[in-house]
């Protein structure tokens, strides 16, 4: 190496040069281009802070001011505090996104892990099969989903009705009764809930399987020769040694449902009466139906604040995961 | 380790009681499993077949399963429509996926590649710079980015939903980690051979990067096809729509007629559903890698 930077210094000369081109010519359109994302998660910050609405003309710059004035934290206060629709809807959706949320997180690990495990154990050829099929939903647009789900939970002719008609039972609007509920949970939600597992569990399933593939079975088969049971070499072996990718698995289920809106959109579009109205359905709704646009760039800022403290959370769990 | 594997499940096994030898077994792990797996395509079976059957029949009760008397009827009701020129709307939805994916591959490799094997004031600052963007979800930036293709004039342009998209900076960070293990001294052959930087880049970087390239393409186009927010937010008009927001449409359109529906969701869906299973392995593979949703 030494030789070389001795013999071709002009050369090299050159080549410094011609490296620091190639950097400029990429990093100077990547600055420009850097910059307007940053202008407008700056414009996102700044918008929270107004009464902004796209249809008044307001001030001069990026129509801040004027009409659309400035407010300080009253978006915020009224949140909490406000007696206002806007404010009471507003509650009801981040209370609706976090039912949403912790419903599907257990019922999602309920679902994916046993299957995974129970997929890992069987046979290769059928192993191939089984998983795809499981994928399919995941590869399905979530319009496509929801479509599908709706005609399933048709009051009439439904095949969940028709199903519970079989047994006896009186069918449900699953959809459309704002009175009828499960758990405390309105059946719309589960409704909804029940379409989204269904288009989510392959996904983890996937994860799950290539974390159990990394379990040694020697491992596993030690623990039987002493007398384990198979439950007592998954509970004391298995689960322990894929704990990060639980982890990962968690969190990133709960990201995902904090931001749930395609299926939902579709299905509900918040109905009956705002029970399955979320967050994003109603910062969608607010911003470009009702042009309250200052309103949902600070519903938005509560949403990232769900999402930071989640990530967050994962982060300092996942450090003291690598301590010891 | 294989004299340990050879003798496991007898002895052992046979001592537990015959209730947990069951649960244990795999005649039970195939009955939970296929439980699964019906449950798994039963609505996609409802799907198809409701979409050959006439609009009177799927609203019989109890439901069919199978059509009474297949038709077409529904297919040729929307090949007829002219109101849902379906060519459009998927060339519509393939320009944006297409161009969105190819655009972000190439700002990707290329500007992981920089950040791998070159060195320059404040690298550090711009890549902490592209982390902390990665961390902001696009709910955030939804509004601002709206009230911006506004000011444009690019609502109703499917322009509009590719100028966000140019750069990826999940994907810089991927490549970032794989142009991180190419050997420098490829890259100094080609430089004393009299290869350019760009020419090394396009050369010799790019065809090394084709298996982590094919991930994301794969997974970028799963997401760019089924986008369905943002395009909603940008694409008002029916022409200029994407088929996700097309279908939509049209099933707000078309109520009560659930078996024609069900033809649409089938033409809109399945075909690149057929693409995506035929990929299923490198999604598979992309998403366990990456962590990528």
């Amino acid at each position: 190496m030494k030789w070389r930077h001795k013999q071709e210094k002009k050369p090299l000369g050159g080549l410094a040069i011609a490296k620091k081109r190639f950097v400029l010519g990429i990093t100077l359109p990547l600055l420009i281009y850097e910059s307007l994302g940053l202008f407008v998660i700056g414009w996102a910050f700044v918008l929270m802070f107004y009464n902004y609405s796209s249809g008044r003309l307001g001030g001069p710059i990026l129509g801040l001011g004027g009409t659309n004035p400035f407010v300080g934290l009253d978006n915020f206060i009224e949140m909490v505090t406000g007696n206002s629709v806007q404010a009471a809807l507003f509650r009801t959706s981040l209370k609706n996104t976090l039912i949403f949320a912790i419903a599907v997180l257990p019922l999602n690990l309920l679902i994916t892990l046993p299957l995974a495990y129970l997929l890992e154990s069987i046979g290769e050829r059928f192993k191939t099969l089984y998983r795809t099929i499981y994928f399919l939903p995941v590869l399905t647009s979530s319009v496509g989903v929801a479509l599908i789900w709706m005609s399933m939970y048709d009051p009439q002719a439904g095949w969940i009705n028709a199903i519970i008609r079989l047994f006896g039972g009186t069918p449900v609007s699953w959809l459309s009764d704002p009175r009828a509920g499960f758990a405390g949970v309105s059946v719309a939600m589960w409704a909804v809930i029940v379409a989204y597992l269904w288009q989510d569990y392959g996904y983890n399933m996937v994860i799950f399987i290539a974390a159990l593939q990394g379990v040694p079975q020697e491992l596993k088969d030690t623990a039987m020769i002493d007398g384990a049971t198979r439950w007592q070499a998954f509970t004391r072996i298995t689960i322990p040694l894929i704990r990060p990718t639980m982890l990962f698995v968690c969190v990133m289920t709960m990201l995902s449902s904090f931001q749930v809106f395609d299926i939902i959109q579709v299905m509900t579009n918040g109905d009956p009466g705002n029970q399955t109205q979320v967050l994003m359905l109603d910062i969608y709704k607010n911003a470009f139906r009702y042009q309250r646009l200052g309103w949902a760039a600070a519903e938005s800022f509560v949403l990232f604040l769900l999402v930071m403290g989640v990530t967050i959370i994962q982060m300092r769990l996942l450090r003291t995961e690598w301590e010891y | 380790m294989t004299a340990h594997a050879i003798p496991d499940r007898g002895p052992a096994r046979m001592s537990k009681s015959i209730r947990s030898s069951f649960f244990e077994s795999r005649l039970f792990f195939y009955i939970v499993l296929t439980a699964g797996l019906i449950f798994t395509v039963l609505p996609f079976l409802m799907m198809i077949f409701s979409s050959f059957k006439t609009n009177t029949e799927v609203l019989k009760v109890p439901p069919t399963f199978l059509p009474q008397n297949p038709t077409l009827g529904n297919y040729t009701t929307i090949f007829n429509d002219s109101r849902l020129p379906l060519l459009r709307f998927y060339g519509n939805s393939a320009f944006v996926a297409i161009f969105n994916v190819t655009m972000t591959l190439f700002t990707s490799a290329l500007v992981g590649y920089m950040f791998a094997k070159y060195e320059f004031r404040g690298k550090r600052l711009l890549f902490g710079w592209f982390l902390t963007m990665m961390m902001i979800p696009s709910h955030i930036t939804m509004i601002p980015s709206y009230l911006i293709l506004a000011r444009l004039g690019l609502i109703n342009s499917l322009w509009g939903l590719v100028i966000f998209s140019a750069v990826d900076a999940f994907g810089i960070f991927m490549l970032r980690q794989f142009c991180e293990t190419l050997p420098n001294e490829l890259l100094d052959a080609a430089r004393i051979d009299g290869a350019s930087e760009w020419q090394i880049f396009l050369r010799i970087v790019l065809p090394q990067l084709s298996a982590p390239l094919a991930t994301l393409g794969i997974l970028g186009f799963m997401g760019n096809w089924n986008a369905y927010l943002w395009p909603m937010i940008v694409l008002q008009k029916v022409e200029v729509r994407t088929l996700p927001i097309i279908l939509t449409w049209y099933n707000s359109t078309h109520s009560g007629q659930g078996a024609l529906v069900m033809a649409a969701t089938v033409l809109i869906t399945m075909p690149i559903f057929l693409v995506l299973v035929y990929f299923q392995r490198w999604i598979v593979k992309g998403f366990v890698t990456t962590g990528l949703k």
